[in-house]
Order: C-alpha cells, then structure tokens, then sequence
C-alpha cells in the first residue's frame, strides 16, 4: 500500500538535521522539541548521523513515516561536515516522503541567544571558519519566534568585521547551533519548504580551492 | 597468499596445538581433548592453510537428530588476522551446519574478546545470555550467541547501491544478480579547467546530483522506495569528503525507510560488475582495475572472501597519466579519449618511453605494482627538449608511444599475475578500460595465454551504483548480517574488507 503523500498529512512533526559544526539532531512537535541529541566533535558526521537520527526518533516514540517536515541546517560551516547533514537532510525527506525545509544554521544560536536573554538587542554571531577566519551574522531581536537577521552570512577575518558593523556596541555569545532551535524557527516559519529537495543547497561562502591548469610544464 | 580450506584429521593436530596454545593461552584445549575432538563422527573440523602453513582452523558439533549445532573453536594465527580468514572459517561451518540440518547454531565467546564478536555478529549471532566465570582461572564470564540459519535467500533480493568515491554520483538498483536501473551523474565536465578531479567540486556535485539520480533509478527500475529490500553504499577506498556525502544520504535513507545497510568495498564492487553482465561472477579470477584513481590487480578467488590485492601503483594511478600527458600535449581533458584520438593511426613504436617497474630488480620486489609517474615525466622532457631544439613533434606518435607503454605494463603484468596463480581468467574495470588500444592488446594477449578475458558495458566499468547493489544482493544471499550504522567512510579501505 502506498504512503500518503506528504501534502495530506498533518505537519505534525519535524525532523532537525544539523552538522554545520558538530552533529546535532532533534524530532520536534508542533516546534516543541520532543528529543534532541548534540554531538559537539567536529569530524565524526557521517559516522554518527545514521545512528543519531534512529535514537531521536526512538527517544521520542515517532516513526520515521510520521515526519512531515526534515529542517535542516543549511550552514554555513565547513564544507565536508556541512554536506553530510544536508546529504542525510535529503535521503531522508525521499524515505519518509517528508518535505525539506533549509535554516540558516547561524540563526539557531540568535534564537537560543535572545531567549536566554530577552529584548531587542544587537548581536553578533560567529561560528569557526576555519583558517583563522569566522562565519558571522548579525542579528536584531526575534519577531514572531524568527531571528531577525540584519546582515550576513558572511564569511571574514575576525577583525575585518569591525569594516561592516560596530561590534563594540554588539552583544555576543559562545553559544552553539543547536537541531532543536532550528526546528522551532522553521515551525515559527510556518514550515513551508521554500523549494523541492535539490533545491535546498548549502550556503558554501568560499569557492573551492582549486587553482585552474597553467598549461602543460610537468618536468623538471 | 591464496587461503585453501580443507577438513582436518589427527595427522593435523601437532600444527594445531602450537596454534592453540599461542591462541588460547591458559584456555588452551589439552592435546587429548582435541583428538577425541577430530576423532569424533559429530564434529566437524576445518584449517585454514597458506602454502600448506597453517593459518587458522574452526570446529562444529552437530548431535545427529538434534537440529542445533555449536560453534566448538576458532581460531587464526595473530599476524594473519584482518584477512577476512575467520570469515571464510565461519562461512564453511555455517555451510556444513546447514548440511547437516541444524536449524540454529551456538556459541560461546569470552565477555573481553570484542574482535570475535564483531565477527560473529556479521553472521548473525547474538547474545542471548551470560555464563558468570565461565573462563577459568582468569574467571572471565561467557557471552553465549546464537544465529538462525538462513535458508538460501528464497527470492532474490531488490538492493539499491549509492556510490559517491570520486567524480560519479552513482545509485543503480538490482534483483539478485540482474541489473534493473544504473543512473550515473558525472561532475567531469566541472573539473576540465583543472587538469584532474577536485575533490572539493566533486563533493559539491554529488550533493547537487543526489536526489535527481535517486528518482531516476527508481523510475527506470520502475519500483517505489517500500520495493527495494536493502541499501548498500560504497564506504571506500576514495575520496573522504566525496565518500561521506553517499554515506551520510545512505544511512539517512536506511533510517527512515527501515530498511538494511550494506557498507560495500567499492574495488570489490568494480569486480562484482560482471555479475550483472553475464548473471554470475566466474571464479577464480585476476581483475585489473584501471581509472583515474586506481590502477589495482587482485587475485578474486571467492568474492566475498577471498580478494587479495596483488599490487598496485605506487604513485599515479594510469588514467591520471593519460590526464597529465594530454595536458603536456595541449590536449583537453580526460585525457584518455584524447589520446586515443590523436594516437589513431600513429606509430607506437616511434619513441621508446620506459615502462615503470618491469626490470628484473623491480620484478622481485614490485612484480605486480605499477609506477607511471616516471612515464609521465619522460613524455614530457620529450616534448620540452624538442621544443627547446625547435623540432617538429607528432603528438599523434608521442600519444601513441606512451599509450603502447601504459597498455604493455598493465597488460603484462595482469597476464603474468594469470599464469603465476594458475588462473585462466582476466576481468577489466575502470574507467581507462575504454581505451581502445588496452582493449585490442588485452584480447591479444589473452588469446595467445589461453585466458578468458571479461570486460562488461562500459557503463558497468566506469564508478556506479549498480555494481556497489550487486555487493549487497551477493552479501544478502550469502546471509550476511547488515552492517551497523556506525560505519565510516574510509578513503583507505583495503580490499580485503568486503563488508564494513
């Protein structure tokens, strides 16, 4: 027997994917966060992803074919761990015949920033680049459950961002990206996909490094 | 190197006991114990031997009119271990217990030997209770496991394979041995400008390309997801960052439609690719593999078993050659077609480049293995000294004479690797296969030595899905257990793991 399709089911619960860092994981229900698993390492994604989303699911008692909607964090972060979310964001969203919903991942730590501390106030987020450069965005306050965000992603040297905005007067926070605050922001965006599965894509920032052939000297 | 399985006898059993007093310690079986063991019509006792050394041995119990047999030992030599000799050990008693009509097999392993567990679970068996103490005097307690033997898979399994180790996003989809979808998508066409495969732009196409070829594969397989029975996915040898983008979606997919995972070696699956050509794998055979990031001879004598890497390039693997050649040429890229175009018609004798590790001090230490950057590097002082004199150069004959110097080294070391092992099968894989000069000389030479030679659709040869299902379906029908989830991607992952 078929499954429904996704359109006839009631987008009750979402599935949370995000290795933009670590390897974060949650199930939520109607944006309430139902179980959610944090692995911070930075390099062991596709080892955990297959094992994390099959404990979330059984932590929180939901069926893979009840997921309605996999929200994934679409980065930025570095490249091969990024890719193995959004890898796994996609496969799943065709097993389970979910929809797939992108989240700048940044926008989960402005979240879990301003309702830690609530107002509107300027905020500055940034995330590690690598070769000695940050990930940053900033933010205004949170309207509507949504992080307002007023300039980035970007992707600088850490004093370069002083050139975009006034960080001295710009709260910031060693806070991390976290599966379940991508999972509220999306039901706070009303969940809708804003494309088919391929066309959700990472947010990259940096063109690869390569360096075009100069021609043909090998030798010598 | 090749592993020959036979039955024991009480002749055997002075071999036996160094190896189980090295093994087993202060577990170690008395010598008359063992040869009751042998001696007894209910036991079932196998070695494991290399050039008649022995490497390994196994023992099973089976009462008559009982339909419950027991795994009695085990046991490989420590600097054997890792070859995959306790699988084949366990393969033929799990054989030999089915013949004899067990219905179950048990076992006992000691609660700190976690490696002969592991094993164990890739044949099903779990732990179904506890013996307290049970290893005297280091009181260590028992884990007993039990499997269910499987009958013969009694259809033949729907799998679908995902690779993703280099350039090509592979998912093809097969029926036991029959292919029934093989979609790839290439990011070739990306990499031109730079002269040879980043793996940056690759790990980006395969993410790009992953939903597209799933939908397609299961369109021309004509199935839906809930048809397909099990997923296999190539975990490695190749490129890390690439690798991971198909083991992150594999496991994605397996989670959320319940179905099995199959962790497959990707060389082994270039083997497997026959299967789908002519319905089954014939063996022994020696399997030249040669693209663009392998150039890899083995000895396949079972291939789920017993694949043994024979050799392979210590520096550039063949197709990178025909890239960096076509480059000094000022030809495009991949270089392969290039050459052979140019090359047409050319002579291949008109310049003598060297071929890498066949001069006879090579041949004792790198008889099957392969070196081309050498090669390369001789093509391209050619040209440079040409140019510096102002002489004219043919690239046609230039093209021509590397090509016939890639193509007798390969050729004559993959027949050689043929008579040396008394085997009277080549099969070619890899995308370099469809160069058409190493196509012509492998039919030559293989005619004249008496060999069969293999080569599948090329769509079967270049990187696919296909073949990596295929792993999976023989895997299946051979009653493996699924892999765990927690498997990596490995870019170094010997041959001899079939199964991660």
């Amino acid at each position: 027997m078929k499954a429904p399709a996704a359109s006839t089911r009631i987008a009750e619960y979402a599935l949370a994917i995000d290795t933009s860092a670590g390897t974060t994981v949650a199930v939520l229900s109607m944006g309430t966060v139902l179980a959610e698993l944090n692995y911070l390492e930075p390099m062991t994604h596709s080892e955990r992803i297959g094992s994390a989303i099959q404990k979330v699911l059984k932590d929180s008692g939901i069926q893979a074919k009840q997921i309605a909607t996999v929200v994934v964090g679409v980065g930025p972060g570095p490249f091969t761990g990024l890719r193995v979310g959004m890898a796994a964001a996609r496969y799943f969203a065709i097993g389970a015949r979910a929809e797939l919903a992108g989240v700048c991942s940044l926008d989960s730590i402005a979240l879990d920033f301003y309702l830690a501390n609530p107002g509107q106030q300027p905020l500055l987020v940034t995330t590690d680049a690598r070769r000695k450069e940050v990930f940053w965005a900033t933010y205004s306050g949170v309207v509507d459950g949504i992080p307002v965000r007023t300039q980035g992603p970007a992707v600088n040297k850490y004093e370069d961002i002083q050139t975009f905005v006034d960080v001295s007067t710009m709260a910031t926070t060693e806070l991390g990206v976290r599966a379940g605050a991508l999972g509220q922001i999306a039901f706070a965006q009303g969940l809708s996909p804003q494309g088919t599965n391929s066309e959700i894509t990472p947010i990259y920032l940096r063109e690869p490094d390569a360096v075009p052939s100069k021609g043909k000297k090998v030798s010598g | 190197m090749a592993i020959v399985i036979r039955e024991a006898s009480g002749l055997d059993l002075p071999q036996i006991m160094k190896l189980e007093i090295a093994s087993f310690a202060n577990d170690a079986w008395p010598e008359a114990t063992f040869h009751s063991e042998l001696d007894a019509p209910h036991t079932y006792y196998i070695l494991a031997l290399e050039d008649e050394d022995l490497v390994g041995y196994a023992g099973l119990s089976k009462l008559a009119g009982s339909d419950q047999a027991d795994i009695q030992t085990i046991a490989v030599r420590e600097d054997k271990r890792g070859l995959g000799i306790g699988r084949q050990l366990m393969d033929a008693l799990t054989l030999e217990a089915k013949t004899r009509g067990a219905k179950e097999i048990f076992l006992e392993v000691r609660a700190d030997n976690s490696v002969a567990q592991k094993l164990y679970k890739v044949f099903g068996f779990k732990q179904i209770g506890t013996r307290k103490k049970y290893y005297q005097p280091d009181g260590v307690d028992a884990f007993i496991m039990k499997t269910d033997i499987k009958r013969k898979y009694n259809s033949e399994p729907v799998v679908l394979g995902i690779e993703t180790s280099c350039d090509e996003t592979g998912v093809g989809i097969v029926r036991g041995n029959q292919l029934l979808a093989n979609i790839i998508s290439s990011s070739m066409d990306k990499h031109a400008i730079f002269g040879g495969v980043v793996p940056e732009i690759a790990a980006r196409a395969h993410l790009e390309a992953l939903t597209p070829v799933l939908n397609e594969a299961l369109e021309k397989a004509n199935l839906t997801l809930d048809e397909i029975d099990a997923i296999a996915v190539t975990n490695g040898p190749g490129l890390a960052g690439a690798l991971m983008v198909g083991v992150g979606a594999a496991k994605a997919l397996a989670v959320a439609t319940g179905k099995p995972i199959y962790a497959v070696n990707h060389l082994v699956g270039h083997v497997g690719a026959d299967i789908l050509d002519r319905g089954e794998l014939h063996t022994p055979t020696i399997a030249l593999l040669v693209s663009g990031g392998h150039t890899s001879l083995l000895l396949v004598r079972d291939l789920l078993n017993d694949v043994v890497l024979l050799g392979e390039t210590i520096d550039d693997a063949a197709g990178e050659a025909f890239d960096k050649v076509s480059r000094v040429l000022g030809l495009s890229y991949p270089g392969g077609p290039e050459i052979d175009r140019v090359a047409k018609d050319a002579n291949p004798a008109a310049i003598r480049f060297p071929r890498g590790l066949t001069l006879p001090k090579d041949m004792e230490k790198h008889r099957y293995d392969f070196s081309f950057s050498g090669l390369k590097t001789a093509v391209a002082r050619h040209v440079e000294l040409a140019e510096s004199k102002g002489e004219e150069i043919s690239i046609g004959d230039v093209a021509a004479s590397f090509r016939e110097a890639v193509v007798d080294v390969l050729i004559k070391k993959a027949i050689s690797a043929c008579k040396d092992f008394d085997v009277p099968r080549l099969l070619l894989g890899g995308g370099v296969v469809a160069n058409s000069r190493l196509r012509e000389v492998a039919k030559e030479q293989c005619e004249a030595n008496g060999i069969e030679l293999r080569i599948p659709p090329f769509s079967l040869c270049t990187d696919n899905g296909a073949m990596i299902a295929a792993i999976g379906a023989q895997l299946i029908m051979a009653g493996r257990a699924p892999s765990s989830l927690n498997f990596s991607a490995e870019s170094t992952l010997p041959v001899t793991i079939v199964q991660s």
